[in-house]
């Protein structure tokens, strides 16, 4: 049975990535077994990431590099078994950056189809909304209101229900 | 510059963060008020599942604006009069998760607000019901989770709304049916419609099944819902001594299923089939008989008994080998018979297990043995280890603490006295544990220990008490580990 650890390459194995503006990562050839897309990318000279800065990819590397040894979930596991677990305190201070890396980090794993690191960073931005107001959503992440007063009061009025908590 | 998630660019993402908001309805509420683009992605996440919602029943009223007239008057002769309006959304549609249970019980909390000066009906609360059901099945939406607990009367209009709106049922995920509370005749149409057009469910629970009780028309009915799925993983049973081939149907089943829940079971030969559903990955038994029937190799095996006998169980762990990685052993009543042969078998055949929660052995040299070899071992419950204390506790537990492997990250003793030696045992410890639990820490004798565990091993992260700690000693520790409620670190079979 496949608990994810099983990768076929060896520990000492590396591979090359460049990233979009040239800076170039050896990494542990498994973190790449995993993950197709980053495979796809490996060792050409003029093969660069697009999309993905240096910056991004270095702390996406460092996330990779540290679960490696993680069992990999199933396309079918449960997605409330997911949302249930705590974040660990080690994702948690990972994900503790500015707004704009938080933003890029989910943007360059969902391109690179890194699922846990893409639920990881949208369950993080989901945390940092809830029990807020809409105004404290709005300047959490500098939203402008576009409704009209007529629109938000109809809104309001058919779920006020939802908010009695 | 807001991120272009939120600025409608990439709609899949931002629905991914919504997600997570499932079910915290007020946050959702908020994020819908924020901008017409949250709105449009936040709605309909904070409508899937509304008849969860605990605290009022209101949202009801929004489904009425589509009424016409002639539905109003109907509504009016039993004493309902909804507010016809014409709403931002068509709120219907976006129902994922339909629990007929819940549906009649905010209904009748609805009515009753409605109905301020008379006692309402039962005809008023079935008529409702039956209304909002076509109403969801006539509104496009697509469910994916339907639990048929309820004994009311589904009105003959609905099954042939069902028919001319076969989206309703076909990305249906989950089902659950209570067969004992449907109407016979009600059932068999409704599961007929079902096997026709819900071919996706990935997980079936049959509650209640009483199989004496029921018309041969409606086991067919059942065993063509199990035969029509293109992929079912999940199937529970609760109840039942003879199956008329609901579990043989199970092998249409072989190559996806892969977990199996039994619970009051009588085990016949009928569940032989699980040998040949190669998939089959866990097993759950809960108070069953002739479990010694079953035969598989798993990866999980749970079992919660009055009483668990060794022998019965022995060739299945025999069988799961070096494949068994989750096990969960719990007898509820009577302690575990044959003992010794369970810790031998564990010993010589299942190396690598990974979590094992385990009850009412003692902490033998057998048992140490045991646990020292599970060289892969994260997660460790135990249950009822107190009476198995001997004369010098403190030694026993103190050798148990220093074979707890160097992979142990979580240890559960909420249910064991072994947490009344929680010093001894973290001052011996020196697996890196992250999680801890336990039921009271309430001297200073332990907290010192527990903060001492903390620097030395600097792996502990959480920590959750059954019992509220003293102020004193939560101050004391607080620093050095995250105190958290037990129920969200508690990490199941």
């Amino acid at each position: 049975m496949d608990n994810g650890t099983s990768n076929s390459a060896s520990e000492n194995e590396t591979i090359t990535l460049k990233s979009c503006d040239g800076i170039e990562f050896h990494i542990d050839a498994r973190i790449a077994n995993r993950y197709t897309l980053l495979n796809n990318w490996n060792g050409g000279e003029s093969a660069c990431i697009p999309n993905v800065n240096g910056k991004v990819l270095e702390k996406v590397l460092e996330w990779c590099e540290h679960h490696i040894n993680d069992p990999q979930l199933n396309c079918g596991d449960d997605d409330s078994r997911r949302r249930n677990t705590i974040i660990e305190e080690w994702d948690e201070n990972f994900l503790s950056c500015d707004q704009d890396m938080l933003f890029e980090i989910i943007l360059a794993a969902n391109y690179l189809e890194i699922k846990p690191l893409l639920d990881l960073g949208c369950k993080t931005v989901a945390n940092m909304m809830k029990s807020k107001s809409p105004e404290e959503i709005r300047s959490a992440f500098n939203i402008d209101n576009d409704y009209t007063p007529e629109e938000e009061e109809q809104f309001r009025k058919e779920n006020e229900w939802a908010e009695d908590y | 510059m807001p991120s272009k998630i939120f600025m409608g660019d990439m709609p899949e993402l931002m629905e991914n963060i919504l997600d997570n908001l499932n079910n915290e309805f007020y946050s959702l509420y908020s994020c819908a008020l924020v901008s017409r683009h949250w709105c449009k992605m936040s709605i309909p996440i904070l409508w899937q599942n509304p008849f969860s919602f605990d605290h009022n029943s209101l949202f009801i009223s929004q489904y009425f604006s589509s009424l016409d007239e002639n539905d109003s008057l109907v509504l009016k002769e039993y004493g309902i009069n909804a507010i016809v309006t014409n709403t931002l959304f068509n709120y219907a549609r976006f129902l994922k998760v339909l629990n007929l249970l819940s549906l009649e019980k905010k209904v009748k909390k609805w009515i009753d607000i409605q109905a301020v000066n008379s006692k309402p009906s039962t005809s008023s609360i079935y008529h409702t019901i039956n209304f909002l059901f076509k109403l969801f099945v006539e509104s496009g939406a697509t469910l994916h989770k339907l639990d048929l607990y309820s004994d009311y009367e589904i009105n003959p209009e609905i099954f042939y709304s069902l028919g001319r709106n076969e989206p309703f049922f076909s990305r249906l995920q989950d089902l659950s049916l209570c067969l004992s509370d449907l109407n016979t005749e009600n059932a068999i149409a409704l599961l007929k419609i079902l096997a026709k057009n819900a071919t996706k469910i990935g997980a079936l629970k049959i509650d209640k099944f009483y199989s004496d009780y029921y018309e041969p028309q409606l086991l067919h009915a059942v065993i063509c819902i199990i035969k029509s799925q293109e992929q079912l993983g999940q199937f529970s049973l609760v109840g039942g001594e003879e199956f008329h081939g609901i579990i043989s149907a199970l092998e249409s089943q072989n190559n996806s299923l892969k977990e199996v829940t039994i619970k009051f079971c009588e085990c016949s030969t009928e569940f032989k089939v699980l040998m040949n559903c190669k998939n089959l990955e866990t097993l759950r038994i809960n108070d069953c008989l002739n479990e010694e029937i079953l035969e598989a190799s798993l990866n999980t095996l749970e079992i919660n008994s009055y009483t668990i006998y060794v022998s019965n169980i022995v060739q299945i762990l025999t069988k799961s080998g070096t494949l068994l990685q989750r096990l969960k052993l719990v007898s509820t009543d009577e302690q575990t018979k044959e003992e010794p042969l369970l810790l031998e078998t564990l010993k010589s055949s299942c190396p690598n297990i990974t979590y094992l929660n385990i009850s009412d052995v003692g902490l033998s040299t057998q048992f140490l043995e045991l646990i020292g070899n599970l060289q892969k071992l994260q997660f460790l419950t135990l249950w009822y280890i107190g009476d198995m204390l001997d004369d010098e506790p403190e030694i026993q537990v103190m050798q148990f603490a220093k074979q707890l492997p160097l992979t142990l990250q979580y240890l559960d003793l909420r249910y064991s006295e072994i947490d009344s030696y929680i010093d001894t045992l973290l001052n011996n410890c020196y697996a890196p544990l992250k999680y801890l639990l336990i039921n009271r820490l309430d001297d200073e004798k332990m907290s010192k220990a527990l903060v001492e565990f903390c620097i030395r091993k600097r792996t502990l992260n959480y920590m959750g008490v059954s019992i509220d700690l003293d102020d004193n000693i939560k101050r004391k520790v607080e620093g050095y580990v995250t105190l958290v409620p037990c129920e969200r670190i508690v990490v199941n079979c």
